[in-house]
């Protein structure tokens, strides 16, 4: 299949953008799906030794993908720990 | 508050409404332009005088056209990104408000530093002073303090509500059972009005919210003043 789409590419290589794109678009739609699944604190997947990793935040942790204005090392821990 | 047939936004009055604001210019110009070729473009294939119009074939032209959209939805989505992730930050309020939708009013708890709690009904039209504003003001404003942090909870007593104040760039949906947090900094001391956001009853247009923001010293003053009528 793969020879096929090399024939053609090569009559049509205007395609090649297309592929790039949208590869490249569900390329890092998955990889920040995977990210969700396994960095955020919301999931729990093993219900016996990690039931609620969503108690084990810290202030200095980022959780989200991207601060914009926020430097989260000069966050001090000012709650009561649980 | 919106100006009589007004279509744009209201002047922001927080710095995440004027990210949103500028967004929306970027945003829009590249409709416009967008719009304008392809309605050139319309006009052009309809009063054409060429006759051999229908069996063409060109990979340059296939590849400026699926390179050049695909840059301009990159160069949408990397602020859209941006001023996504900003308006999830909260930088540290310096106090707490708790918002909670009724019925058809709003009531607002400062139980930050004292137990601090009152209802906000909206003004009916009849009762009206000169110079107030029809379906928006409320007997009883939430003021804060301005150029400060301040972080709402939002929830609701009875159905869904939503609280928003499009100046401030705030809309959080009041959720019986849920709490939900938004927060925002006043650039500039003012009164910002919103309405409810989620439809709710028979009186869903007549629950407005207003937000007054006030120097810290008034804001104190203030409390102590409603502290003492409680």
């Amino acid at each position: 299949m793969l020879v096929t789409i090399r024939k053609q590419l090569r009559n049509h290589p205007a395609l090649i953008p297309l592929f790039f794109f949208i590869g490249g678009g569900a390329a890092m739609s998955m990889l920040y799906l995977a990210r969700l699944g396994l960095r955020n604190p919301d999931v729990s997947w093993d219900r016996k030794n990690n039931p609620e990793p969503w108690n084990k935040l810290g202030p200095t942790d980022q959780y989200k993908f991207f601060a914009v204005n926020m430097d989260y090392s000069k966050l001090k821990k000012d709650r009561p720990d649980f | 508050m919106a100006h009589p047939s007004q279509l744009g936004f209201q002047d922001a009055a927080s710095p995440v409404m004027e990210e949103l604001l500028h967004f929306h210019d970027h945003a829009l110009m590249i409709v416009f332009l967008i719009s304008t070729l392809v309605l050139y473009i319309i006009v052009a294939m309809v009063t054409t005088k060429l006759t051999n119009k229908f069996i063409l074939d060109s990979q340059e032209i296939e590849i400026i056209w699926t390179l050049l959209p695909a840059i301009i939805l990159i160069l949408i989505a990397l602020p859209s990104l941006r001023i996504l992730y900003l308006m999830d930050e909260i930088n540290d309020p310096h106090l707490t408000i708790k918002a909670m939708g009724h019925q058809w009013y709003w009531s607002y708890e400062y139980t930050d530093y004292e137990d601090l709690g009152f209802d906000s009904y909206m003004v009916p039209t009849q009762d009206l002073t000169p110079g107030q504003f029809r379906l928006l003001e409320t007997d009883h404003r939430m003021v804060i303090p301005v150029e400060s942090p301040i972080r709402v909870l939002v929830s609701a007593e009875d159905v869904l509500h939503s609280w928003a104040v499009p100046s401030l760039g705030v809309k959080m949906d009041a959720v019986p059972g849920r709490l939900n947090q938004t927060a925002f900094i006043t650039s500039r001391p003012g009164v910002f009005y919103g309405q409810c956001s989620e439809i709710c009853g028979a009186n869903h247009s007549f629950m407005p919210i207003v937000v007054e923001a006030v120097p810290l010293e008034h804001f104190e003053n203030w409390s102590f003043i409603m502290l003492q009528d409680a």
